[in-house]
């Protein structure tokens, strides 16, 4: 089961991948990547100039012994992460 | 480094956005050495895109990107039938050109015009000539992406058995599940050996081009822009540099370094395979002439061509001549050396061939200059008569190709083709295309489309465009006071026209060229793609650039309207008078009436003499001769006007300034136009001089000099070259001169060619003027609507005949008219009646327009202070007279095909039917449809037969109308159903019934929306009174205007032009037709800002100009307002006198100047972005209200009611001079 949250968190990158981030006061560390894609936006609504993408990674990732599955997105526009889904 | 083997370019139509030359730029900033074009459906890019990559250094990979179809036969419908979107990427492997060629020809004759289809069997017979790549949206990939791995891996499987060279593509673009497809795919190439490659698929240049991929799919799917319909991850589909490819390597392969290398290594040796010989594609740039592609006469054509040559010596006359002989000899050494003696020989025979066909063929542009077009029967036109030069058609230096180009009738040009491809086969022969591409109109109704806005006002918003480009729409909307005011500045129209210039220049569709026909041998679909055009005409993928570039001869045969025109009135020459006129060898080339004719500017409906401008340009140039015609032509065209040759010449040619030359040695070439330089033979002709260059290499230098970069490259030779004989100042003279012709001005073998029909048609006009009329009439070759054309032949004595289904043919005929009868002969309404239906004080210049009803010399002037002055000369007045009695004893009459709504069919039926006897034998024989019965009663086809007059003395009860025959037509269109018996004679027999008969004004508005003109009156003749009322000068009063005066004037607008003039300015040229003439009008851009709207948007039109007068025959006028008519004839009715007076005389409110950046040209010139558009926005046609109507009235059938009368107690006040506008003094 998954729960969607959409919490702003804070990220640290690898090679313009996350490695480890911190969410409701935790620190998660990335053990593996699962998927990565990406989606445009609809930028017609926003405005003419590029409105940029929203980039998705499903990571492994654990804080301390427990092990999950997390969805983050980063929206190269805003510059912004959230947590999208935790699955438990 | 990574070579990209999937890429879209523009020219996968609506689909990628990026040209060919960019792509290649890209990929070599990237440091690529490879890359590939794959576009879709076609190879309408491939020829781009070799040129490309050659200039840039890198191999070209060349590919076509096809739907999967299902096999050849009827489509299965129902059941699990293969995606309609399944497509794969076929790649020519080295040498395989060819092959790639053939089996898109192949394709595109297997689907649907413009939905190709290809299968495995299509590929498998081209296999060793090609690879095929299978990626995420073939069949194979579509099976994997719905995880029905056995059948994917059964595809693959049946793909290797049938095309051997068959390639897995794994592409990662990013999106949701990308990887997973792509890490499985290679898994299963690796399952069954079958080599895999990586690619991006790319559609665009740079990740931000992907909006304008999504309208483009918005606008090909015809579906809401939406993220539903649109592709995730589309920012990815760009061209990625090879870092980035390898990391997309390492993502589907699951970060094995060995395998990543392992793909991009497999990628490499299939693109390594399919690198193609730039030469193989660019035959033209191999310089080698046995690549070119040229037609196969059947025997060795050199001296085929030298023996045409020979006898067209003697045929020609020119058999003693010593310069003749010596050109003859330079032309085929020439012609020989570039083996294209087959091509000249091919070409006579394709023009003999029309001419047995009884088409009318004339030569045109540049190949009039060469001898051997001439000799061999190509063309009319003797070079050395003119001192046209073979160098601007032909020369040892340039590379291109020879293109001859001919005119032929407009109604016969799809004959030719036939005729044609009867004669040399399918095989080897094709047209060429065209691409077009997104400007503002179609770029708004794509996307006014695709945002699903009703198609009513998606046309109402494009067509208030003019045409510019796509990306000029908001500009366009600030900068033009018409649009301003125009309201679609709304907010909710922004994201329409946002998304239209995001179009801009893209190319949308590809259309059969207006000439261009390739003729070569066998080989010709070894080297082009051929698909069907609509009109089912085999159709090079390749354009015009194109197909030279591919060494493809072609010879351009244009339909011209007003060759149909010449060969219609020479028919009805010999139909009505018996007599046969050889208007190409049997006509005097110096007929001093036609000149005569032509000098008085009294030139519509001629070939290339007609516009305000020339019209101008004819009265003040005042042509005697051919080369007179012929210097005309020439002078009408941007370069000259740009570099001011006009007035120069003008002044040298009428005596009031000497000839200059620049140096002494200059007069050679320069003495034939009064030292001003107007052909482009004569630039060569100076460059020549000046340097010593040779003919060939200044015409290379006159090429140069079209672009820019050309410019400063000759203006570096020119200081180097010039011989030392000429001094600083002639040498910095002649090169201004050069320098604003640029590539701007004419070739002289081309205006020579214009000449001939130019002179023809004048020729016909004067002297057969009935039938000529008769010809443009039916076939429309010019630029003003029907009306105009009918109003000038009125005006040259001609009659016009009404509509009659006893008379009416299908086209427009002449008819000898009985010896001069009694002014009101029945049934001539040349002599229009007295108007009746008028208010009932109608003034006495009610019908000025009848031309047996000259003006009445009451007619006030308008302006009395204006001394009048008198017309030209007074030999001038007589030629007027002449000509307006020209065309007496002939009518014209109009014919069944004007109706608005009649088909082929029941135009055949009623011209065989003929003649009828009643009604009922009209309705029962040629089985008219109701509304087109109806509609030729309406416009009187049936008065003769029943001896109405509409318009006559006053209807009395009692008497039968036009409503009863209407009636009439209800009772036998109820009485034809077959359940209703009608007992016999009971359709023969008319009750009058009680309503009156139609007024004049009634007849014309049914006239104007049915045949579109106005026959029995003119328009404006309604409104005499009120333009009497305020004092409007009328056409044929204009000459007696002092210059300087500021004057009103009246008409129907009948053309708007906005052509590229000296001052960079938007101008706007409007002409109006009174009845009595042609009116010209000069819209600068001061005045735009407050009569735009009004020049553009109403039909009918009141101007304020000043005259101006421009030579003894040439008057134009100088707007300062202008107003709607219809509008003023409202405010009178209703308001009086004082009423419109009010608003002559009210400033109106400004909407504002003309905006824009000027354009500027290396030389100076500067012209308006809005310039010159082609044909202008606005109303061109008669609206549906075209006078006041009284309240309650529903139609022009309704019985008359009284209307408001005047206030009959003002006198007449001959000076109602609105009161001057305070800001314009």
């Amino acid at each position: 089961m998954s729960r969607i949250y959409g919490d702003p968190i804070e990220v640290w990158t690898r090679d313009a991948e996350p490695a480890r981030f911190v969410w409701r006061d935790r620190l998660y560390v990335v053990r593996r990547i699962l998927d990565h894609w990406v989606t445009s936006r609809e930028w017609w609504k926003i405005s003419e100039n590029d409105p940029g993408e929203r980039r998705f990674w499903r990571v492994e990732a654990g804080a301390g012994k427990e092990i999950g599955t997390y969805e983050l997105r980063f929206d190269t526009a805003s510059g912004g992460w959230l947590m999208l889904r935790a699955w438990d | 480094m990574f070579p990209h083997l999937h890429v879209a370019s523009a020219y996968s139509l609506r689909y990628g956005s990026a040209f060919p030359r960019d792509l290649v730029g890209r990929a070599a900033g990237h440091g690529m050495d490879v890359l590939a074009l794959t576009d879709r459906d076609g190879l309408y890019g491939a020829v781009k895109h070799v040129q490309a990559c050659a200039d840039a250094g890198i191999a070209p990979v060349v590919g076509v990107d096809l739907a999967l179809g299902p096999p050849a036969g009827p489509a299965p419908r129902g059941g699990p039938a293969p995606s309609g979107d399944d497509r794969v990427t076929v790649l020519a492997r080295s040498g395989g050109w060819a092959r790639l060629c053939r089996l898109t020809t192949a394709a595109h004759h297997a689907g649907e015009r413009g939905e190709p289809r290809v299968t495995r069997s299509m590929i498998a017979p081209h296999a060793d000539g090609l690879v095929v790549l299978l990626g995420p949206r073939s069949d194979v990939g579509r099976a994997m992406a719905v995880r029905q791995d056995e059948r994917a891996r059964a595809l693959l499987a049946a793909w290797r058995a049938e095309v051997p060279g068959v390639v897995v593509e794994v592409v990662d673009q990013y999106g949701y599940r990308d990887a997973a497809l792509a890490t499985r795919m290679l898994a299963l190439a690796g399952s069954l050996g079958v080599p895999a490659v990586l690619t991006n698929a790319v559609r665009h240049l740079d990740p931000g081009d992907y909006r304008v991929g999504n309208v483009l799919d918005a606008a090909r799917k015809l579906v809401p822009l939406h993220p539903r319909h649109l592709e995730q991850a589309a920012s990815h589909a760009y061209l990625k540099s090879g870092a980035e490819m390898e990391l997309m390597a390492a993502r589907v392969c699951g970060g094995d370094r060995d395998r990543a290398r392992g793909l991009l290594a497999a990628t490499r040796k299939v693109a390594e395979r399919c690198v193609l010989d730039p030469l193989e594609v660019l035959a033209l740039r191999s310089g080698d002439p046995g690549r070119l592609n040229l037609p196969e006469p059947g025997e060795d054509p050199v001296p085929l061509l030298r023996r045409r040559c020979e006898d067209g010596l003697p045929a020609r006359g020119l058999e003693r001549s010593t310069e003749a002989r010596d050109r003859l000899a330079a032309e085929l050494q020439i012609i020989e050396r570039k083996q294209l003696s087959g091509y000249f020989t091919t070409v006579a025979d394709i023009t003999d061939m029309i001419r047995e066909m009884g088409v009318r063929c004339a030569i045109r542009g540049s190949g009039a200059g060469s001898l051997v077009n001439y000799l061999i029967g190509i063309g009319e036109v003797n070079p050395l008569d003119h001192g046209l030069l073979m160098e601007r058609f032909l020369s040892e230096g340039r590379k291109g190709l020879p293109d001859i180009d001919v005119d032929v009738e407009s109604a016969r040009r799809l004959d030719c083709y036939r005729a044609i491809l009867g004669r040399y086969g399918e095989s080897r022969v094709a047209c060429v295309s065209m691409m077009e591409t997104y400007r503002a109109r179609s770029a708004i109704r794509d996307v006014g489309a695709a945002m699903g806005l009703p198609p009513h006002e998606v046309d109402a918003i494009a067509k208030a465009f003019p045409h510019i480009r796509a990306r000029q729409i908001r500009t366009a909307l600030s900068d033009l006071p018409e649009l301003r005011s125009s309201g679609l500045n709304d907010r909710a129209l922004q994201t329409v026209f946002l998304l239209a210039e995001k179009l801009d220049g893209l190319p949308r569709h590809i259309a059969l060229h207006p000439c261009g026909v390739l003729v070569g041998n066998a080989g010709l679909r070894d080297v082009t793609p051929v698909e069907r055009s609509l009109l089912d005409f085999p159709m090079s993928q390749f354009d015009k650039e194109d197909v030279e570039e591919a060494g493809l001869l072609k010879l351009d045969v244009l339909g011209v309207r007003m060759q149909s025109a010449i060969a219609y009135a020479l028919d009805e020459i010999r139909r009505v008078d018996g007599v046969d006129v050889d208007v190409d060898r049997g006509v005097p080339r110096d007929d001093a009436p036609t000149y005569d004719m032509i000098c008085t500017g009294r030139t519509l409906g001629c070939f290339q003499i007609e516009s305000p401008g020339q019209r101008e340009l004819v009265a003040k140039l005042e042509p005697r001769t051919i080369h007179d015609l012929i210097v005309d032509i020439s002078l009408f065209r941007p370069g000259p006007v740009n570099s001011d040759m006009v007035t120069p010449y003008l002044e040298s040619r009428h005596g009031w300034r000497e000839a200059t030359y620049p140096h002494p040695s200059l007069r050679g070439p320069l003495a034939e136009t009064h030292g001003v330089v107007v052909f482009h033979e004569q630039v060569l002709r100076v460059v020549d001089t000046m340097t010593g260059c040779g003919l060939s290499r200044a015409e290379q230098i006159r090429r140069d000099l079209g672009t820019p970069e050309g410019r400063a490259r000759v203006q570096v030779w020119w200081e180097n070259e010039v011989l030392p004989e000429f001094d600083r100042e002639t040498t910095d003279h002649a090169w201004k001169v050069l320098d604003a012709f640029g590539s701007f001005g004419f070739c002289k073998a081309h205006a020579a060619a214009f000449a001939l029909p130019t002179y023809q048609s004048a020729w016909l006009k004067r002297h057969h003027t009935a039938a000529f009329f008769a010809g443009v009439l039916t076939h429309d070759p010019g630029m003003y609507p029907a009306r105009v054309i009918l109003d000038d032949a009125r005006r040259c004595g001609v009659t016009v005949l009404p509509l009659d289904v006893n008379h009416s043919g299908a086209t427009w005929q002449v008819e000898p008219l009985p010896p001069p009868a009694p002014r009101d002969a029945p049934g001539a309404v040349g002599g229009l009646p007295r108007m009746t239906a008028l208010p009932a004080n109608a003034g006495t210049r009610g019908v000025s327009g009848a031309v047996e009803n000259p003006p009445q010399s009451g007619a006030a002037p308008a302006n009395p202070g204006t001394p009048q002055v008198p017309a030209g000369g007074g030999d001038q007045g007589g030629i007027d007279d002449l000509i307006d009695r020209m065309g007496a004893g002939y009518g014209l009459r109009v014919p069944f095909s004007s109706v608005k709504g009649i088909s082929e069919a029941e135009v055949a039926r009623m011209v065989a039917g003929r003649p009828y006897t009643s009604l009922a034998d009209f309705w029962e024989r040629a089985r008219p449809s109701r509304p087109v019965a109806e509609r030729i009663v309406q416009v009187g086809g049936l008065d003769a037969l029943y001896g109405l007059r509409p318009g006559g003395p006053r209807w009395r009860p009692g008497e039968l109308t036009r409503r009863d025959l209407i009636a009439q037509i209800g009772a036998l269109d109820r009485a034809s159903s077959p359940s209703v018996q009608i007992p016999m004679g009971f359709s023969e027999r008319i009750e009058p019934g009680e309503l009156p008969e139609m007024t004049e004004a009634e007849a014309v508005q049914a006239e104007l929306e049915i045949l579109g003109m106005d026959v029995s009156h003119h328009v404006i003749a309604f409104h005499g009174e009120l333009l009497d009322a305020i004092g409007v000068v009328r056409a044929n009063e204009l000459l007696t205007m002092r210059n300087g005066a500021e004057i009103l004037v009246a008409g129907v607008k009948v053309a708007t032009q906005t052509p590229a003039v000296r001052s960079g300015q938007r101008v706007v040229f409007a002409t109006l037709d009174d009845s009595t003439g042609p009116i010209d009008l000069t819209f600068f851009e001061s005045v735009q800002g407050r009569c735009a709207a009004t020049v553009f948007g109403s039909w009918l039109m009141v101007a304020k100009g000043v005259v101006r007068r421009v030579g003894a025959r040439a008057v134009s006028l100088r707007a300062l307002d202008c107003w709607n008519l219809v509008e003023l004839d409202e405010a009178w009715r209703t308001g009086g006198l004082a009423q419109v007076r009010a608003m002559l005389g009210d400033p109106r409110q400004d909407a504002g100047a003309v905006g824009g950046r000027r354009i500027r040209y290396g030389n100076g010139y500067t012209i308006s972005p809005y310039a010159d558009l082609g044909g202008a926005p606005g109303m061109h046609q008669p609206p549906s209200k075209l006078w006041h109507s009284s309240p309650g009235s529903s139609g022009p059938l309704d019985p008359p009611r009284p209307r408001p009368t005047m206030d009959l107690t003002t006198p007449r006040d001959p000076r109602p001079r609105p009161a001057r506008d305070p800001r314009r003094t």
